[in-house]
């Protein structure tokens, strides 16, 4: 097959799968997961090969024709999308074969087959794409997705609540991510990727902040963050693969997409978000005690770090960061996910506890993603953070400041997190007869495992994303000197801090000895959702209400009467429609005809 | 030009009214079922294969294929039934045709009471539909729009819910009253052109070597917009359609909401925008301005507010033709093809929301959203429907409707920017109520008024009967939403080669 074949096969194949699915397999469950996973496979090798393969190619058909507007379905396939393409089509690939253990009893399994389907056809889309407006088509359509996967158990109402919300934040982003791409076509006359410059005078600040407004729904930005913790109601899988490590990181590669309509201006207020984002969220995680949202708000911290890392003008160290997170975070969800099932559906980590010889799999995978992501030197999360501190070290120094403080509380959480769940004696019944899942739950972690532990590396990586990774900063001297050993100490506070104040008796230490920070870090996380329930309550749907009173009442009543009073005054039998004889309308239109052959006729 | 031996688009407009014919003439009722579903299916297949032909089989003059002419005995006043579909009508006479069936399909097996006569009813309407967007005479094609329009009164009237009386009386006095505007418009048209012709390619012709007077065009239009824009429930004169659609007995909704009520939008269009240029830009700022608040922002909200299923819809509708009239308002070619798109998918998708309201009102016995919740578990096709229909509305990609959403947008912007970003409110907004609704009929838990009805009549998923028309619908609106050019080809031909004048009200 020529490269173009294979991309389009990459492409289409998962839509077929979704096809099929809903429209024969929708009460076959095992047929359904059988003809997903099959088509996961094909596509991860699809998409491998034609990372590996070498071929770089651009293609192009025409959608839609209006004048000189014209909307293309193109390809444009370089090292940034073959990287992207990589990391979707091999967590994909693990995600799959772990929902045929995690889903196995699920009544809804065809359906969730289906939406794995469909999602991985929707987030191909975004990264194959060779336009923003076909982007923003498959943008829209992860959307679907994602709603669609929270909304799996559909009878919980905190799970219809979640996708719900989840779809309108996102469309809040939307809506100036298609602005954006409005203006950006109005003002460049094109929207193709390969085009694009940053040579337009007028909208040059506007644009690339409305097109990142995209990234700040998708990837769950201040202030938009508030879907993603409440998306955790999907199932575990779902979690690991569409809210960790691909969807939401879609938004820093569509920024590294547009890079080129980057301005300064811009990038420090991307820069800004993005770090205040990790400060925020690596906050929010300190005070959880669900397992996975504690991971939740990990990876809202972790996606400001790539957003930042971006915002100082690095896709490099954006870009490969991104690809360890999606390693050792979609790790850390299955890795959650085989605890939660282990502990028959417990999320509360205060009732876990003594896990790490009842899961030993679990345990030792889930502990080489938490070294790697909290950075212990050598594993994968240890060279992308290090990256980025350089670049903000010779960049930003508050920034660098913010965010080497971020890492002091994630090694914080992540090791909090890890001693309650793995350490000292379960709390509770189901805790205690945890084990381990069978092959298709834990062959996913093992090679997670893998990829988080080697996956920094990249100068051993084949050439194939060179266009990418040269670009990742290099701190030289004393930078170099600096960052290390910040980056250690950092990393030795965090952790050490952690294990020495947690202890592994079934309460949340923090909360029994030191009562006001932590309601002050509840506080800052329930702050945003307060203030949006209010705006949502009280002013849109009082202004809702107002809107429907004056039009019930106003309009209908005044302008009714007031037409009513008109055609009685040209002598039109109103009150014969009062008495619902319809038929008289049919005089009055012959009449008209007949006035009509008057006119025609000259008569009159 | 005479009449060719096989002319499919007479065919779609006598099928419907032949059979409604046979029935008023006392067909027993097991045939009138039977003769009606050729009734309903001729004019779908009709269209399907003008589809197919079109652009590539069927001969054109000056845009328009399938031409043809009767002569109706009426001919020194220029008016005769002629016959054709050019760019712009044929995604219409397919809207038509397909909803039309869809509609058919649904009320022979609603079980409806007095089923001959409402089938007669729906047929006429039927026909009336067909003919309206194959006429290329102007007389013709008001004629039609009155012979569909007239049934609607009658249906909603007799087999309404509740409100009819009060709710038929409204629809009849307004859209009696935009009807008469237009009417006056269009005879104004006819008598100020010189052209003693109705045919609307000779308007077109006459009117492009001697284009009308500024003043008196702005007066026309300014008819012809607000009889049309009553039609198309133009704020404010739009209190008839929740109202309307919310007593409607579900087919009658289907194929007003859904197909007739673009009469006015195409009128506009077809006959307005290219006759009228400078009236059309004389009046496009008030438009546009009246459509992004109004319709889209003030009427968004009031959708949100809406408990009722049925009144949610027919809000939303009125919401979602504010943006076919920013689209004509903008005055491109962008802007006009987007209107097109708009018109055929928001048909489909309007049909199949009401065709759906009203199969969750037989398993929930109420309209009222509060009293739902959690009928998912019991209907899950019903649910999957609902929702694919829920977010066409919603203007997801896939769906047709996002390919009139977006060329509305990118032409508006060159209008105005500040209506631009009113109207993308727009997309917030009807995620949020379509998705609140989906929330509150299907998922999470059931409410205790729904458990009730649910204990008592255990509610099933949907049958073949109601789930054969959803189909139709839902299919083209993917179809479309795929291809998008298997209209905006035609669409684009049709724009583009109409002489100077879209050009002109830019």
């Amino acid at each position: 097959m020529t490269p173009l074949n294979t991309a389009l096969f990459v492409l289409i194949a998962p839509l077929a799968s979704a096809a099929l699915i809903m429209l024969f397999l929708g009460r076959r469950g095992a047929a359904a997961s059988a003809v997903s996973v099959v088509t996961a496979a094909l596509v991860a090798c699809g998409a491998l090969s034609l990372a590996f393969g070498g071929g770089r190619f651009t293609a192009a058909w025409e959608w839609l024709r209006f004048g000189s507007f014209a909307i293309s379905i193109g390809f444009k396939f370089d090292d940034l999308a073959a990287l992207m393409l990589s990391v979707v089509g091999v967590i994909g690939l693990c995600v799959h074969v772990y929902s045929l253990g995690y889903m196995s009893d699920d009544a809804g399994k065809a359906r969730y087959f289906g939406g794995l389907s469909i999602f991985m056809f929707s987030m191909i889309g975004i990264v194959l794409a060779d336009n923003l407006f076909m982007m923003f088509i498959f943008w829209d359509l992860v959307g679907f997705s994602s709603y669609f996967l929270i909304n799996h158990w559909r009878e919980r109402k905190s799970a219809s609540d979640a996708a719900k919300k989840a779809f309108i934040v996102n469309r809040v982003g939307d809506f100036g991510f298609l602005l954006g791409i409005i203006l950006c076509y109005r003002a460049n006359g094109t929207v193709n990727l390969s085009a694009l410059g940053a040579d337009h005078a007028v909208y040059s600040r506007l644009i690339p902040l409305l097109l990142f407004c995209g990234a700040v729904g998708k990837s769950a930005q201040l202030p938009l963050q508030v879907w993603l913790p409440d998306a955790m109601e999907g199932p575990t899988p779902v979690s690991a693969l569409i809210h960790a490590a691909t969807m939401v990181a879609a938004g820093i590669y569509m920024l590294c997409r547009i890079n080129v309509l980057m301005v300064p201006e811009a990038q420090s207020i991307i820069t800004w978000v993005g770090t205040l984002t990790a400060l925020y969220a690596a906050l929010c995680a300190v005070t959880q005690r669900d397992i996975k949202k504690v991971l939740a708000y990990s990876t809202l911290s972790q996606l400001g770090y790539m957003v930042a890392a971006f915002g100082m003008g690095s896709v490099g160290a954006a870009m490969f960061h991104l690809t360890t997170h999606a390693f050792f975070k979609a790790l850390l969800f299955l890795g959650a996910g085989s605890v939660i099932l282990g502990c028959h559906h417990e999320q509360d980590i205060f009732r876990m506890g003594g896990l790490r010889t009842r899961m030993p799999v679990t345990f030792w995978t889930f502990t080489v993603a938490v070294a790697a992501i909290v950075g212990l030197p050598g594993l994968a999360g240890f060279f992308s953070k290090d990256a980025i501190l350089v670049l903000a070290l010779e960049s930003n120094r508050a920034v660098f400041a913010v965010l080497a403080f971020t890492a002091i509380l994630t090694a914080f959480y992540m090791l909090r997190l890890w001693k309650i769940v793995f350490l000292g004696a379960p709390h509770g019944e189901s805790a205690q007869h945890a084990h381990d899942g069978g092959i298709s739950l834990t062959a996913p972690l093992v090679l997670l495992a893998a990829l988080s532990a080697v996956g920094g590396y990249w100068r051993a990586y084949p050439r194939a994303f060179e266009g990418v990774f040269s670009q990742i900063p290099e701190a030289q001297g004393a930078t170099h000197a600096i960052v290390l050993a910040a980056s250690i100490i950092v990393l030795v506070i965090g952790a050490g801090t952690a294990l020495a104040f947690y202890a592994t008796d079934g309460r949340d230490a923090l909360e029994g000895k030191s009562r006001s920070v932590f309601g002050f870090l509840v506080a800052l996380r329930t702050s945003f959702d307060t203030a949006y329930d209010y705006y949502v309550a009280e002013i849109q749907q009082r202004a809702a209400m107002v809107f429907n009173f004056i039009d019930v009442v106003g309009l209908a009543g005044v302008v009714v009467r007031g037409l009513a009073g008109a055609t009685e005054f040209v002598g039109f039998g109103a009150r014969a429609l009062h008495t619902g004889r319809l038929n008289n309308y049919v005089y009055w239109f012959l009449g008209g005809v007949a006035v009509l052959w008057a006119f025609a006729a000259g008569v009159l | 030009m005479s009449a060719p031996a096989f002319d499919p688009l007479l065919i779609s407009v006598a099928a419907p009214l032949a059979v409604a014919l046979a029935i008023a003439l006392g067909l027993p009722k097991r045939w009138a079922v039977k003769l009606a579903y050729a009734g309903f299916a001729v004019p779908a297949l009709m269209a399907l294969g003008v589809w197919w032909q079109f652009g590539s089989a069927a001969k054109e003059t000056h845009g328009y294929a399938f031409l043809s002419r009767y002569s109706t005995g009426l001919d020194q006043f220029g008016i005769g039934l002629k016959l054709g579909l050019n760019g712009i009508s044929l995604p219409l006479f397919v809207l038509a045709g397909l909803v039309g069936f869809a509609a058919g399909l649904y009320a022979i097996q609603s079980k409806a009471e007095r089923m001959k006569t409402y089938l007669l009813l729906l047929l006429a309407m039927h026909a009336g539909l067909m003919g309206t967007f194959a006429s290329v005479d102007v007389f013709f094609f008001y004629f039609f729009h009155e012979m569909a329009l007239i049934p609607t009164f009658i249906m909603v009237g007799i087999w309404g819910g509740r409100d009819r009386t009060y709710a038929a009386m409204m629809m009849t006095i307004y859209l009696t009253l935009g009807a008469t505007l237009s009417l006056v418009g269009l005879i104004a048209i006819y008598a100020k052109s010189g052209a003693s012709s109705f045919d609307l390619m000779v308007l077109r012709d006459t009117l492009a070597s001697r284009p009308l007077g500024e003043v008196t065009q702005e007066h026309i239009f300014g008819l012809l917009l607000f009889g049309f824009g009553i039609l198309v429930s133009l704020w404010p004169f739009h209190s008839w359609a929740p109202l309307g659609y919310g007593a409607a007995p579900s087919s009658a909704a289907m194929l007003h909401a859904g197909v007739l009520k673009k009469f006015g939008l195409y009128g506009l269009l077809q006959i307005a925008l290219p006759l009228l240029p400078l009236g059309a830009a004389h009046w496009s700022h008030t438009l546009a301005v009246v459509a992004a608040v109004g319709n889209v922002l003030a009427i968004g909200l009031v959708t949100m507010a809406q408990r009722d299923l049925k009144q949610m819809v027919g809000y939303s509708s009125v919401m979602h033709m504010g943006y076919a009239f920013l689209g004509i308002a903008a005055g491109s070619v962008l802007g006009a093809g987007g209107v097109v798109m708009l018109m055929v998918a928001h048909g489909l998708s309007v049909a199949l929301l009401f065709l759906l309201s009203t199969s969750i009102y037989h398993r929930t016995r109420t309209f009222d959203m509060e009293k739902m919740g959690g009928l998912a578990q019991h209907a899950p096709v019903l649910a999957g429907l609902f929702v694919a229909a829920t977010f066409a509305s919603a203007g997801l990609p896939g769906f047709a409707n996002f390919w009139g959403e977006l060329p509305i947008f990118v032409a508006l912007w060159n209008f105005s920017h500040v209506l631009t970003v009113t109207a993308l409110t727009g997309t917030v907004i009807s995620a949020i109520y379509g998705l609140r609704a989906a929330a509150r009929v299907f998922f999470g838990p059931q409410s205790t008024a729904f458990a009730q009805v649910a204990a008592a009549n255990p509610p099933s998923d949907i049958g073949w009967g109601e789930k054969l028309p959803a189909l139709v619908l839902i299919a083209t609106l993917l179809f479309v939403g795929i291809w998008p050019k298997s209209f905006s080809a035609a669409i684009n031909r049709a724009l583009t080669n109409t002489p100077a004048a879209m050009v002109a009200s830019r």
